[in-house]
């Protein structure tokens, strides 16, 4: 337990120093941009309780928040994101339910499950993220197109990571 | 018998600790809906950081509010200002002929000095709209007063709001159709002022307590003043146009040090104010250009 909880706040440290010391400086023309932090709450065991994953969450993103001097604005994204997890986790499950012990990546449960997993949620967390900082519905498919673009780079980072880790 | 006797005290138990039972329930049901009672309190949570800290989002914020409460109060003023329609025409009328006695004046003084020079002077400088008073509150700390003109009838943050008789504040915040007025009698309203008698310059500032008085600070104690002397704008800070009448000496004293402490009262009384003049100053942009250009010399 001890150990499992110790793993998961070195991902939280490791993902927030990739995010703020690398990718914050990434934008592709503009307005593409990675946040890779998300993929801490992905991987976040199932027995997790439902509100320790709340502020895991809500600490991910108020961490991002405070780099960024966007205060509350990825915070809100990643509280979202958390809420609808559980929720995202039982519509897809498998007909056999969860197994204790497995989390869920690209190890447990095959690369087309996770994608579907971590498309919906992204897009969610991303959706929320850039309608929040922009703050109107003025330019709606302009900033809709930012949001899938966005989507599609987070989404390459993650998997990226996810094939790092399964070589090793 | 002994049945009976079982029944009583079975009756008993579930009838005594009902208070507890509803807690119980109360906190059961809390538990239930923990989660999403914890997001709603985190995404409040969330919104209080995101107007706190940043400024494009509460400023939308606060466009929504004053359009919304705009809206609301333009609504309810269309059916009260019937109820004055009397006393406005009156005072419409009084302006009008003022105002008239005052364009025969002028006529007189362009046509004599038509022919020997061109001036500039009587360029046009300021350009005076008339707006309604939709809210009004003179009972706070801090009083706020919403017209009914706003960004789309060329109002802006910063000009002045005046009514014949006096200032009445500055426009603070636009939205499309409405504008918020930080009024005389608010506690953050400041604007310089002077003595008309003696050219003395102070500053005005409300202290909270009678929407009929305003203070006047930093008269220097070697200026002679007297009760009713008149009190009027100077011009300086590029929002009210000099001489708008501010109000009388009502008293004063010399309490502290070298600056008189003097109370004012306003000749414009915020209590019954219906329509208002927005006054924007044409050469503003050229005035603020050139001591931007001296401060950065």
């Amino acid at each position: 337990m001890i150990k499992e909880i110790s793993k998961h706040t070195g991902t939280f440290f490791l993902l927030l120093l990739i995010q703020v010391l690398i990718l914050n400086h990434i934008e592709f023309s503009g307005f593409i941009n990675g946040y890779l932090y998300v993929l801490f709450i992905l991987t976040l065991p199932f027995e997790t309780p439902k509100w320790l994953l709340l502020f895991a969450s809500f600490a991910m993103g108020i961490s991002v928040d405070i780099f960024c001097q966007t205060m509350g604005i990825h915070a809100f994204a990643a509280l979202c994101m958390g809420f609808f997890r559980p929720y995202l986790l039982e519509v897809i499950a498998p007909r056999e339910g969860y197994d204790i012990g497995v989390k869920p990546d690209v190890n447990s449960f095959g690369f087309y499950w996770f994608l579907k997993y971590a498309t919906i949620l992204v897009l969610a967390h991303h959706i929320v993220l850039f309608y929040t900082e922009t703050f109107t519905f003025h330019q709606f498919f302009f900033t809709f197109l930012r949001v899938i673009l966005s989507t599609v780079f987070t989404l390459i980072l993650i998997v990226l990571s996810q094939l790092l880790i399964l070589k090793r | 018998m002994q049945f009976g006797v079982k029944e009583n005290s079975k009756l008993q138990i579930t009838n005594t600790p009902n208070i507890f039972l509803e807690m119980r329930n109360l906190l059961r049901l809390i538990y239930n809906y923990h989660f999403p009672i914890l997001f709603l309190a985190f995404c409040g949570f969330c919104f209080f950081l995101i107007f706190q800290n940043n400024n494009f989002q509460r400023t939308k914020y606060i466009q929504l509010s004053h359009s919304t409460s705009g809206n609301f109060y333009g609504g309810i003023d269309n059916f009260k200002v019937y109820l004055s329609l009397k006393e406005t025409n009156k005072t419409l009328s009084q302006e009008n002929a003022e105002l008239r006695n005052k364009l025969e004046n002028f006529r007189k003084v362009i046509k004599d000095k038509r022919d020997s020079l061109i001036d500039t002077t009587y360029k046009q400088e300021y350009h005076y709209q008339s707006a309604k008073v939709i809210n009004n509150t003179v009972s706070k700390q801090f009083n706020y007063i919403t017209l009914n003109k706003g960004a789309n009838q060329g109002v802006k943050a910063d000009m002045a709001v005046i009514t014949k008789d006096g200032i009445v504040g500055i426009v603070e915040g636009v939205s499309e159709n409405y504008a918020t007025v930080l009024p005389v009698l608010n506690r953050n309203f400041k604007v310089s002022a002077k003595l008309k008698k003696s050219n003395f310059q102070g500053n005005l500032s409300w202290d909270g307590i009678s929407p009929e008085a305003c203070l006047l600070h930093e008269i220097p104690l070697n200026v002679s003043i007297q009760k009713g002397d008149t009190v009027i704008t100077t011009g300086y800070s590029s929002i009210f146009p000099e001489g708008i009448m501010i109000g009388t000496i009502k008293e004063f004293n010399m309490k502290d040090g070298s600056y008189y402490y003097i109370k004012l009262t306003l000749s414009c009384d915020l209590r019954k104010l219906s329509y208002v003049m927005v006054v924007s100053d044409l050469k503003k942009g050229e005035l603020v250009k050139l001591q931007n250009k001296m401060k950065h010399d």
